[in-house]
This record gives C-alpha cells, structure tokens and sequence, in this order.
C-alpha cells in the first residue's frame, strides 16, 4: 500500500504527467490545419514531451541526441514563438462566466504545493522534493477545478494550454538547459581558469573583497549575456563555490540565492535585457530608447550595494 | 593540462547571445564546445561507463543525464493549461479589476501597490509577461489619469514639459514591473530561477533547501520594496512641484 502511494507521489510520476501535457500539446498542434507551420512544433513539443516521460529509463546518450534534435529544430527556424493561429476562440457566454472564483484554480497551484511539502517533512522525506510532486498535483487539482468552474472540455483546457506554451515557445526549456550547461561547464572544470583569475586580481585573502568580486562579476556577466540565469553557472562554478562557499563555509543556500538576484541588478542595466528594459519602451510609445535603464539605474546600484552588504554579514555572523 | 581553453565555451555563450542567434541552440553549441575542449568524447557506449575503472562521460551522455536530472525545472509547464483556460474565462479582467479597485491618490503610490501586487504574484509561483498584460493595458492608462497630464493642448512651452512628464511616468511605470516581477519570483520555491540554483549547486555538490533560499530571499524582496517606494515617491514630489 505504502509502495503504491510512494509510486503516484513520486517526482518520477509528475515528470510523466508533464510528459503527457506535452505530448497532448504536440498532437493538437498537428491537428490543428490551419497553423502556419504545425510540424515544426509539434514535433519539438513531442520529443520534449518524450525526455519527460522515459528519461529515467533511456540510455543518456539518446536524451542528449533529443535533445539535440529539439534545439536543431528551434535553430532552422522551426518553432518560433508566437506562431499558435490564435483565432480568438468563442468567448464564453456570459451565463457560464464565474466571477473571482476564476481565482481558485490559480490559487489551488501553491496551496497545494505547500501542503505537500509539508506533508513530506512530516513523513521525514525530502521538502524540495514534495514541493515539486505538490506542484504537479496541484496542476492537475488546479484543472479539475477550472473545468468545474467553466464547464469547458477537457480538450479545450488542453488547446488553451497548447496556445499559451506556443505563445511563450522554445525559451520555456532555456532554464533548463543552462542547467545543463552547468553541469558540463563543472565537468571541464571550467571555474579553476576564472578563479585563478580572481585571485590574481583582488590583492589579498580578504572575504569582503571576495563578495565585492562575486557580486561584481555576476553583474557584469549579466550585463553582458542580458540573463541573469545563464550567467549563474558560470560564476557558481568559478568565483561562488571555489572562492566563497570553500574557503569561509558560508552557507550555501543563501549565497547561492543572493548571487542570482544581484545578477537582477545587472538585468536592470542592461539594453541585452530586451524584454525587460526595451520592449515596454515600444509598448509605452518612449522618446528615448534608454529610458526605462536610465529610471532604474540608481535602484540598480543601490540594491546591488545592500547584496554586498548582506552577503557579507550572514558569511560573517550567521552560523 | 586543458587549462583555461574551455573558457571559449564562454566566448561561445556571449558571442551567440550578442547575436541574438536562438538561446537554445546557442547553449548547446557552448555546452559541446566546452566539452571538446575539456577534451572529452563526444560519445561513450552505456557499457564503458559501468566498466572499472569507469570511461569518462561523453558530451551526448552527460547532456543527456543533465537534462534529464534538471527536468523539474521547467516543471512549470504543467502549470499552463489550467492558467490557460482561467485566462480565457477572464483571469486577467479580474485582475484588473482588482488592481482598479486601488484608490490610490498619486502615482508613486499606485507604483508602490503594482509592485507588491507583482511580487505577490510571483511568490504564488505564477509566470507571465507583466508589460504586455498589465503595464500597457492598465498600470500606465492608471498613472496617466492620477498623473493628470494636460492633453496636448496645453501652449507650446509647457507642450515640452509635459512630454518629459508623461516619459518619467512611463518609465517608472516599467521599472515598478520589473522590480516586482524580479525579486518576488524568489519567494517561491518552484519557480525556474530557483530551481535552477539548486540544480547548478546539485552538479557542483551541493544539495541545498530549496526553503532556506525563499527564507534568504525575504530581506532582499524587502529592501527591494523599500528602494521602490523611495523612487516612487520622489516621482510624486517632483510631480507635486512642477503642478505649481
């Protein structure tokens, strides 16, 4: 009894839930004739879909070939986002139409992924990992209870489903695969190079200008690569972990969070942050290309100096 | 004995994205170029992997395996069609509905709730591009009447003055969504960008609480609404000023 329910409550089951959602957008957007270029993203939604169901049971080297599969799609051109015909489907009717209710399904999503966290820590099992099966199945209680709510179709929850994931496209795997990225940047041992180069450049052996230089070469990389998340290995792996979490013991957990979000400020600043700082100029109508940078430049730097601050201190006198 | 050549692995990432070639195919490109460089195979039978002593990992493997190990971060994914199909039922009518509701009597002080009404957003673990769906349709027509910018009809010197009004409001308007969508996502354990900390620690070696990074966030989300705050208020000041 305990095994059945350890197999339905497992990370292992939700990843093949995700699969089937995927798999379901994949056949819907085949199906759907009157899409500009349906194969294309039917299929990369499809492999994708695949990865998630039998990972766990594929030899690696045939994930990583899908993998390759799906980016070479994206890379001729073949998924861009943004295509989905959104023929703005029959609204509904105003008789079926709820109210704030229509707030309940969104809501039920982190409800329930607190409640199964906690469940797990009580059953003295992994909390990270009952966040992630919570989140699951609080998608799926999530779309029970819209289609209680609505009264739609099944297969209209998933064609809305399919519209939005096409709409967002093939960026939705890019947190993803920079996470993967780490682990090969980690593999050939790419942090030795750039923390040498750090400890050639700050003088001494001092923790506070090792968390200056952290935070500094974050920025700048995120500045530079316009995301703060394909920044984040890189700098994990050559300044974070090798020159901070090693020699002083800070814990890894906050520093590793502070440093993602000083990269934030580097975001701010940064023109290569198009959807963040250029398009809402476009979309406001600006005079000046730069206005947006311009307005959150001193938040920027004043935010960045706190993290400075606060990263310091809790090396320093949090135990 | 490689040395610092992987780091055009690097130069790979930066070049690509400066392009603006596709992310996704840039990533990979970077993931094998560092990987040829760090000298490793590009493919290792399963069976030399489990012999011992064990081959070295080839790039197509270990791509593989990390993908796979990394598949809870795009977890999220799950989450769009019921918020999907919430949207076509007026999720976001609703929203703005309530976001209209806000008697705010300055702009400053509208910005100050848009921005905690993003982060709560955020900590619920929900996603979406704030600019499009509440900024342009509803944050900015907002601000523009509580900012009561004369209509262009006004003479032609203060023509000139109200322009310079009207962009400091929209960019302003921007910043509030981009503070509160950045710093309010960390509050939630199931986000990508958290997730992805985790899964970057896990390949370094560390396995850490996704909860102990949420709790180290709070200060910084608060700092964060604080430092808002000071640079919606002095809009208001400025504003107060020149409507003398």
């Amino acid at each position: 009894m305990a095994g059945v329910a350890g197999t339905i409550f497992s990370l292992g089951a939700v990843y093949v839930i995700a699969g089937l959602v995927l798999v379901c957008f994949a056949i819907l957007t085949v199906a759907d004739r009157r899409h500009p270029r349906r194969w294309g993203p039917g299929a990369f939604w499809c492999v994708l879909g695949i990865v998630f169901i039998f990972g766990s049971v594929l030899p690696h080297w045939v994930s990583g070939l899908l993998v390759i599969v799906m980016v070479a799609l994206d890379g001729a051109g073949q998924v861009r986002a943004g295509l989905a015909a959104d023929r703005g489907a029959a609204r509904p009717h105003g008789a079926s139409r709820p109210g704030n209710q229509i707030f309940l399904p969104v809501v039920a999503i982190p409800m329930v992924t607190f409640a199964f966290a906690l469940t797990f820590r009580a059953l003295g099992m992994d909390a990270n990992r009952g966040a992630l099966v919570g989140l699951g199945y609080g998608s799926l209680a999530a779309m029970a209870l819209v289609l209680r709510l609505t009264g739609s179709t099944p297969r209209e929850l998933m064609a809305e489903g399919r519209r939005l994931n096409e709409l967002m496209g093939p960026v939705n795997i890019l947190p993803q695969l920079l996470a993967s990225l780490g682990v090969i940047f980690t593999a050939a041992r790419l942090g030795d190079p750039i923390a040498s180069g750090i400890v050639r450049l700050v003088p001494a052996d001092h923790l506070f200008l090792f968390v200056v230089a952290n935070c500094l070469s974050m920025t700048v990389l995120t500045m530079v690569l316009g995301n703060s998340f394909a920044a984040f290995p890189v700098i994990a792996a050559g300044v974070l972990v090798p020159l901070i979490i090693q020699p002083f013991g800070a814990d890894p957990a906050a520093v590793a969070i502070l440093t993602l979000s000083v990269g934030a400020s580097g975001t701010l600043m940064t023109p290569m942050a198009a959807n963040f700082n250029l398009v809402p100029v476009a979309l406001l109508g600006m005079k000046s290309e730069y206005g947006v940078i311009r307005a959150q430049l001193p938040f920027a730097v004043a935010l960045w100096t706190i993290h400075v601050v606060l990263m310091w201190s809790i090396i320093r006198f949090v135990r | 004995m490689t040395g610092s050549l992987p780091l055009l692995g690097l130069l790979v990432l930066g070049v690509g994205l400066l392009l603006r070639l596709r992310p996704a195919l840039v990533v990979v490109a970077a993931a094998v170029v560092t990987g040829l460089l760090a000298g490793m195979p590009i493919y290792r039978a399963e069976l030399q992997l489990l012999a011992d002593p064990p081959a070295p990992e080839g790039i197509l493997n270990m791509l593989g395996r990390a993908f796979v190990e990394n598949r809870f971060v795009s977890l999220f994914i799950i989450t769009l069609p019921a918020i999907a199909l919430s949207e076509r039922f007026g999720l976001q009518e609703r929203a703005a509905a309530v976001i209209q509701q806000v008697r705010a009597a300055t702009v400053g002080r509208l910005q100050i709730v848009y921005q905690l009404f993003r982060v709560l957003v955020g900590a619920l673990g929900i996603r979406l591009n704030g600019h499009a769906a509440f900024v342009r349709p509803l944050l900015f027509p907002m601000s523009v009447g509580l900012g009561a910018v004369e209509p262009p009809l006004a003479q032609a010197a203060s023509l000139e003055k109200d322009e310079r009004r009207l962009e400091e409001i929209k960019a302003t308007d921007a910043a509030a969504e981009n503070y509160g969508n950045f710093y309010g996502q960390n509050l939630s354990p199931v986000q990508p960008g958290i997730l992805l900390v985790y899964g970057a620690l896990k390949a370094l070696g560390y396995e850490v609480s996704l909860w102990r990074m949420v709790l180290f966030s709070v200060p910084v989300v608060c700092s964060s609404l604080i430092l808002g705050a000071v640079q919606f208020l002095l809009l208001d000041r400025r504003e107060r000023r020149r409507g003398r």
